[in-house]
Parts: structure tokens; C-alpha cells; sequence
């Protein structure tokens, strides 16, 4: 076998018993690494119906059979559990040397399950695991945490760690190392609600490649397509180049998405805050783009900025204020919080103050200060913060009054920085993802952001539209290599499948790269029916199909619920579901689901 | 003219792809082009729709009649259709908006009335007017009849007139065409030659991105373009499908040929927008 290892290993924090799970080829092939493996993982090895905090969910750093080769962006991994904020699947990515050392342990996925009767450390190498006590460490951020293990115990230890959101289970705590995070859905939680501090792995086993000499010169190749125009954006400014951009189109949701246009979006801008505020562009490990901007704020505290975390924090809750921005972004950091549902829920909350719904007469739209405090007690689950900390579906279930109609989530996940009624393909990639409300999993915004059909309808072209961004995330999330190299590619499938097959041998097709994708999405499809999905889950909140937007130019974007419904059906029937959204038949590895 | 006015240059696209593009700027459904028999048109955007008129000479009255009928069966909103010829060098989106006001501000109310008739300096315009699709089979009674006029039809249902108060009451369309030059067409040689004449219209031009960064310059700017591609030029971008343009914040564009109007603010964004 090239390329893979074919066994997982299972690690029980409970009493620090591990077992080698093998992986054959079959299921390798058919499910790839990454996103894919662990969806099968997952599947195979949560107890149908368990609470996402309980210790029997097993929660799955995967890796794939780029990690470890020289092809730029392949050092990755995907982290993947059953989510304490959708009560679905949900797979994280991050980037960084924990990817090569994890593999390195001998592994194609290391899986954590149980509860360890205190705080814990798990070491693993390819010769055995321990767990060391991490009392010492709780309560810390997740980069302190991973400073003070390597400290003592050597640097070529690489540590997956939880903030402080982590250990008190905030349902959108993350796991971060080297300061890239797993961000989305909770995971955090899930390895909190274990114990664990962190993961810390080191190994010196290594894969054979196929056709090393093959993959090299792929590797040459794709490096120098990195270089080129369609990372230019990544290299230059960052995805925060998107802000100014989106508010010129009513793209940029702010305020709860009560508008898409944000009066303050200037201050915030890449433009602006490069120009004042940089002090450092990096690159995740074995990356050649170099898409990390990290500025600082007046306080001195670096963050690395992305769109996301500055629509989220910005915008969203109306803040304009670029170091109240900065620091909030620090602040979930240090913390360990998702900052997309982090600014979300507080953005439904700041909402609900100033409709009276909730007792916080300190918080409001445009407040940073009120905003850092939101986000320690969401750290904490103190004050406020016990609600939030909930995530805005669960919280608008507690407070009611009609709050639910404008909790900007779905399936419990708060929705990126894509406003869905003036992108009305992503509206429906967002509606009916396996993950939530996402802009990874599901990038129809390209669609819509293309030119080439009318972004403020929505038809069958616009699904179909959708449902080829969602295939091709799948395959790219489970090889798995950077989203941001997605434009150098001009025949993807063909050029992915040649990739893998020079690492495993396998003689791989774009076709059957295709249908591999189709397979992945109804898998996590699949998953989600187990356990509980339902087809309401399938939607998005009031305030997206009953309040319309006015643009610039006059017009009105309106999103009716009827139009989101033919676009869901269409969907499932595209991809060959029941009337139900349900997948007639999935063959996840071992067993058919309905 | 001497030459089809369709195919007239209009400031490197033509008068046609101009008058079809404010049209299509200004309303939610698509846009029908009625063309003669055997009638060669240029380059038009690929969402026009082209529908073929079956007999030759019956003037404006058959063009209506085809396109009512098309509008009818393909329209999003197929209640009512703005008509217009294609020598409007003039024409503004914030016209065919106050045209299609006229029939009430509620798109699931039935209208009131069965065409909206702007009069300009004293002259009824009939083909810069608005008409309930409805009408169609009324147009080819008429023609069926020898009624090949406008004013037959206009003569046989309920009418709304928009003089020139009425019109310049709507402030979107004040702002922008006080002389309500949008009714101004082009019948001669020398008409074409003084419409082509005037500078073309001042627009904002906005850049986003690495554009703004890549030398560009950051800011607006203020350029006098007919087309998104012309004020790409002025700006020193290449509009070759590595950029695209949204005007007023509405459709992401990648034809450059798109017409400009006056008081347009131009955001040219990367074709990799987005995460």
C-alpha cells in the first residue's frame, strides 16, 4: 500500500488503552482521507445517538495520502466528530506540521475516545501512547498550552491543544495548534468534554509513493502554478480582501444580517489595516502560497486576520472600531472560540438586548468593549455567557419571543460571511449542507460571484451550480490539499486523480473522483440521518426568506420561501434523494443506510 | 440612416447591445429582442432572447405583438413588458423603472391599467411605453384588422398617461435625466453624429482587492465611460475575465460591453472573490 499506513489507531482516554483499527483498501480508495475517512470513521465508530459530549463519541484527527509528500498545501489534517452544536457531523481543517507528525506516528487517523478521569495530556509516537497529567496546563490558552508541553517535553513534539472555551465545553470551542485552528462546530468541546488538553504526536515512520519521481515533478509543477495569478489575492492582502468587496455588492451581512452594506467597512478593510496595522505574512507548513496576514492591534497582541473572523466580529455585530476588532479576534484565540459563531450568537444577542428580549442593557451594536466582555463570559460560561456559550440556536430556544427567526444559523451552525439574499446559490448550498451553515464545505458562492448567471435568483442552473462546489470540496477536503490552490487547477478531477494515483498506485480516474466526491457528501448525508436529521434541518432562518434587501441600484433582493424549496427539492433530486432529502441508498463501507 | 440602426457603433459596442443592456439593467426578467425576417443583429449579451417577427412590413404593431406574446410565456413577472425601439441612445434605467411604475408598486396586484404612455414634449411615445402582456392577442387582432399603429391599440385599452410632471416626479429619474433625454431618438445621419458626440457619461469607478493594491490605487475615480470595459481601461485594468464588475452594487458582470450610465459607481472585484 502507498501512501497510507491502512490502520487508525483508537486511543481510549479512559484507561489509556489504544487498539489498531485496519483500514483496507476499499475503504482508503472510497473514502480518500481527510473529511471522507472520517466521515466513514465516524460513522463505524459513534454509538448511533450519542451525545456529541459524551465519552463514547470518538473524535478523529485524520490525515491523507498527500500529507507527508511535497506537494504544497498537503499538509493538512481534518478533525471530525459528532458536533456538540449541530448534532451532526462536522469535520474541522487545519494546517500545519501536526499533520506530517501525525502521520509520522504510523497512522492514517488517530481517534480519541472515553473521558480521562482528569486533565490529560495524550502523547503518541509510532511506538506507543501515554497520558501525562495536564492539570498544570488547564485553564491555559490553547498556544500556551502547546508552548509549556514543548518546553518540557522536547520541541519535536507537535500539540493539538484547547483554550479555556475547550475545558468549560462551549459548543463552539475549537482545537488549535502552531495558531491554526479547527474551527468550526465544537470539536474543542468534544476533546474538552474528554479531558483532554491536548494531543501532542511525534513519529519517524514514513509512507512509500507510488511514483516518487511522478510526484516530485507534480509537486515542482503545482509549486510554480502557486505562484501565479489565481493565489495572487491569497499572497497579496488575504481573504480579508473580500471585505470591501463584498459591502460594494451586499454581500457583507452586518448587524445580525438586518443589511449587507456596513457604513464602518472601510476601516476594517485589508487595505486599510495593511497599511497601519501588519506585522508579519506567513505560511502554513509545506505551503507555498503564504496566505497568513497577521496584524496587530494597539494593544501589541497579534491575530492572524482572515475575512471571516472580521466579518464576524466586525460587521456582524457592528463594530467598526479595527482594535476592538483585532482584540476580539485575540480574544477567541486565547479563548479557543469558532469566531464565526462566536460573533454570530453575539450578534443574535446584541439584537435581543435591543429588542428587550434578554436583561443586557450593555450590550448593543457597535460596542467592542461590550463584545470582549461577551466573549469572556462565553469563555467562562459565566453571566451571560452560559447562554451563548450554547450557540445561537440552542440560546434562541431558551429565550424564544420570535428570537429563533433571526438566529442566523443552520442545522445550529452560524452562517459565514455570505449574505444568502444576494447569493442564491450559496443560499441553497447553505441551506442544505451535511455541516451547516459553511462556506468550505460548500462554495456556491463561486457560482453566484461568477458573472455568468443572475445572483439575486435562484433556479435549477444555480443548484447545479451549487452541488459542483460541494463535490469538489468534498474531494479536495479529503486528499486533502488547500482550497486557496482550487484556481490553478483547469481540469481538477484529472489532475487530482493523477495526483493520487502517482502517491498510491491506484489508477484512478476523474470519473471515478467524481462519483468518490458524490459518495463522501451522501455519506456525511447519511451519517446525519442516523443520527436525528430531519428535513427541516434543510432551511434557512425566518429573517432570510421573509425581509427583503434593497440594493444600491434599486433593486430588491428577496429570497421567498417557496423559491428556497424548489431549489431544495431540486437538489435532492440532482443528487438522486428521496422527496425527503434522504439518501436511498449509501454504502458507507460496512452497512447501507436507508 | 442608410445603415441598420441596430448595428450603429455606440462608443466601441453597439446601439442595440446599449439600449438592450439599460433595458436589462432596469428590470428583473429577461430582455426579448424582436428582430425582421432574415435580419442579421450584432453581438448582443447571451441572456437576450431573440424572437424571430414572421412577416415583414407591419411595422411596430408586429414587433409588439411578438414580443408581448414572448414575454408572456417567458418572463418572471409576465404581467407587464417595457417596449422600446432600438434608437434610444438616451434611454436611462431609471425611465423604463418610472415606466414600469406606472402600473402600481405591488408586483402581485393586478394592474390597473393595460399600458403606461409616456408623452414628451408634447409627443406620445408609444415605443418607450410599458404594456401588459396581455394585450398581445388584442395587437394581432388588430393587425389582422390593417390597425398597424400604436395608436389603435392605445385607442382600444385603459391608458395611464405619464406627462412630463408625472414623470419627473419620480426623483430617481430627475436626478439623473431632467431633460428626459431617454425618449430621444436617432433618425438621421446627423442625429446618430450629435448623439455620438456628447462625452460620455461620468462614472465612479471603485477597486477592490489586489486591484486597488496592484498599482491601481485605492478610492474612487471619477471617468467619463459608456461601457464597464472602456472605465476598466481608464483605470488601467484589463477586463479579460481575471476581473469582473458589479454597477450600483447589482449583477456581477463579466461582459465588457455592459453600458454605463451617468451617476454609475463601478466596483471592479476579483474573479476569486470570495473565501
Amino acid at each position: 500500500m502507498h501512501g497510507y499506513f491502512g490502520r487508525a489507531l483508537v486511543v481510549d482516554v479512559t484507561d489509556g488503552s489504544t487498539t489498531a483499527l485496519p483500514l483496507g483498501e476499499d475503504v482508503l480508495r472510497a473514502h480518500l482521507g481527510g473529511a471522507g475517512l472520517g466521515a466513514w470513521l465516524t460513522t463505524e465508530l459513534a454509538p448511533p445517538g450519542v451525545d456529541p459530549l459524551a465519552p463514547e463519541n470518538p473524535l478523529s484527527f485524520v490525515f491523507s495520502p498527500l500529507v507527508g509528500t511535497p506537494l504544497t498545501t498537503s499538509a493538512k489534517f481534518a478533525v471530525v466528530a459528532k458536533s456538540p452544536l449541530t448534532g451532526l457531523l462536522t469535520d474541522a481543517l487545519a494546517s500545519s506540521h501536526f499533520a506530517i507528525a501525525g502521520k509520522f506516528t504510523g497512522y492514517d487517523a488517530l481517534v480519541i475516545t472515553g473521558r480521562a478521569e482528569r486533565p490529560t495530556h495524550v502523547f503518541i509516537t509510532d511506538e506507543d501512547v501515554t497520558l501525562t497529567d495536564a492539570s498544570g496546563e488547564w485553564g491555559m490558552s490553547a498556544a500556551d498550552a502547546e508552548a509549556a508541553v514543548r518546553e518540557r517535553s522536547g520541541r519535536r513534539w507537535r500539540v493539538a491543544a484547547i483554550g479555556p472555551a475547550g475545558e468549560a465545553e462551549v459548543r463552539y470551542a475549537t482545537i488549535s495548534h502552531d495558531g491554526r485552528h479547527a474551527g468550526r462546530g465544537g470539536l474543542g468541546a468534544v476533546l474538552g468534554s474528554k479531558n483532554v488538553k491536548s494531543v501532542a504526536v511525534s513519529g519517524r515512520k514514513r509512507v512509500t509513493l507510488a511514483d516518487k519521481d511522478g510526484v516530485l515533478a507534480l509537486a515542482k509543477d503545482l509549486r510554480q502554478r502557486s505562484f501565479g495569478p489565481a493565489t495572487e489575492k491569497y499572497r497579496e492582502l488575504g481573504t480579508l480582501a473580500n471585505l470591501l468587496a463584498f459591502n460594494a455588492i451586499s454581500t457583507l451581512p452586518t448587524r445580525n444580517f438586518q443589511t449587507a452594506t456596513f457604513e464602518g467597512a472601510a476601516l476594517l478593510s485589508t487595505e486599510e489595516l495593511a497599511s497601519s496595522r501588519s506585522v508579519a505574512k506567513n505560511s502554513c507548513a509545506s505551503c507555498s502560497i503564504g496566505c497568513e496576514h497577521i496584524y496587530a492591534g494597539k494593544d501589541g497582541k497579534k491575530s492572524r486576520v482572515e475575512y471571516e473572523n472580521v466579518f464576524a466580529l466586525g460587521p456582524l455585530c457592528g463594530v467598526s472600531d479595527a482594535d476592538d476588532v483585532l482584540a476580539a479576534s485575540a480574544r477567541c484565540d486565547e479563548l479557543g472560540l469558532d469566531t464565526i459563531s462566536a460573533g454570530g450568537t453575539i450578534a443574535w444577542a446584541m439584537e435581543c438586548a435591543e429588542r428587550g428580549l434578554i436583561d443586557a442593557p450593555w450590550l448593543r451594536f457597535g460596542d467592542g468593549p461590550a463584545l470582549l466582555r461577551a466573549l469572556d463570559e462565553i469563555g467562562s460560561r459565566t453571566g451571560l455567557g452560559a447562554l451563548l456559550a450554547e450557540g445561537s440556536r440552542r440560546a434562541a430556544e431558551q429565550v424564544g419571543q420570535g428570537s429563533a427567526g433571526f438566529a442566523a444559523h443552520v442545522k445550529g451552525m452560524e452562517m459565514p460571511g455570505y449574505e444568502p439574499r444576494t447569493l442564491q446559490s450559496m443560499a441553497l448550498g447553505l441551506a442544505v449542507n451535511a455541516r451547516g451553515a459553511d462556506h468550505n464545505r460548500s462554495g456556491a458562492y463561486e457560482a453566484d460571484l461568477s458573472g455568468d448567471r443572475d445572483r439575486l435568483a435562484g433556479t435549477a442552473d444555480h443548484v447545479r451550480a451549487a452541488i459542483a462546489t460541494e463535490d469538489r470540496a468534498a474531494v479536495i477536503d479529503s486528499m486533502i490539499l488547500c482550497k486557496f490552490l482550487r484556481g490553478v487547477f483547469t481540469d481538477p478531477y484529472v489532475e487530482w486523480a493523477d495526483l493520487l494515483s502517482r502517491v498510491t498506485g491506484w489508477d484512478i480516474t476523474g470519473t471515478e473522483l467524481q462519483e468518490t466526491a458524490r459518495r463522501i457528501v451522501l455519506a456525511k448525508r447519511a451519517f446525519n440521518l442516523r443520527e436525528g436529521w430531519t428535513p427541516d434541518d434543510d432551511w434557512l432562518p425566518d429573517r432570510f426568506l421573509d425581509t427583503p434587501l434593497t440594493l444600491p441600484s434599486g433593486r430588491t433582493a428577496t429570497l421567498p420561501a417557496a423559491r428556497l424549496r424548489d431549489m431544495i427539492d431540486t437538489y435532492y433530486e440532482e443528487r438522486r434523494l428521496d422527496a425527503q432529502g434522504r439518501p436511498l441508498l449509501v454504502a458507507t463501507g460496512t452497512e447501507t443506510t436507508p | 440612416m442608410g445603415t441598420a440602426k441596430a448595428a450603429l457603433e455606440w462608443h466601441g459596442s453597439t446601439l442595440l447591445r446599449h439600449v438592450t443592456g439599460v433595458v436589462q439593467r432596469a428590470v428583473d426578467g429577461p430582455v426579448f429582442v424582436v428582430r425582421a425576417p432574415g435580419q442579421e443583429l450584432p453581438e448582443l449579451d447571451r441572456e437576450i432572447i431573440v424572437c424571430d417577427d414572421p412577416r415583414e412590413g407591419m411595422g411596430p404593431m408586429q414587433g409588439l405583438a411578438v414580443g408581448l406574446r414572448a414575454a408572456a410565456e417567458h418572463a418572471a413577472r409576465p404581467d407587464v413588458a417595457f417596449v422600446c425601439s432600438t434608437d434610444l441612445p438616451f434611454l436611462h434605467t431609471a425611465f423604463v423603472r418610472a415606466v414600469l411604475a406606472g402600473f402600481g408598486s405591488d408586483p402581485g396586484a393586478e394592474p390597473e391599467v393595460d399600458a403606461v404612455l409616456p408623452i414628451v414634449r408634447g409627443f406620445r411615445q408609444p415605443l418607450t411605453a410599458g404594456y401588459r402582456t396581455a394585450l398581445a392577442p388584442l395587437v394581432e387582432e388588430l393587425l389582422g384588422k390593417g390597425q398597424l399603429r400604436p395608436a389603435h391599440l392605445l385607442a382600444e385599452c385603459r391608458v395611464r398617461v405619464l406627462d412630463e410632471d408625472a414623470l419627473l416626479a419620480d426623483r430617481a429619474l430627475a436626478a439623473v435625466d431632467p431633460e428626459l433625454e431617454a425618449v430621444v431618438n436617432v433618425n438621421e445621419p446627423a442625429d446618430y453624429e450629435a448623439a455620438r458626440r456628447r462625452p460620455e457619461p461620468e462614472v465612479i469607478v471603485e477597486r477592490y482587492g489586489v486591484l486597488a493594491t496592484r498599482g491601481g490605487g485605492r478610492g474612487p475615480r471619477v471617468v467619463r465611460a459608456a461601457t464597464i470595459g472602456h472605465a476598466a481601461d481608464l483605470v488601467g485594468l484589463a477586463f479579460d475575465g481575471h476581473i469582473l464588475a458589479a454597477v450600483n452594487g447589482d449583477q456581477i458582470r463579466s461582459d465588457g460591453t455592459l453600458p454605463l450610465q451617468a451617476g454609475d459607481t463601478v466596483a471592479f472585484i476579483s474573479a476569486d472573490a470570495g473565501g
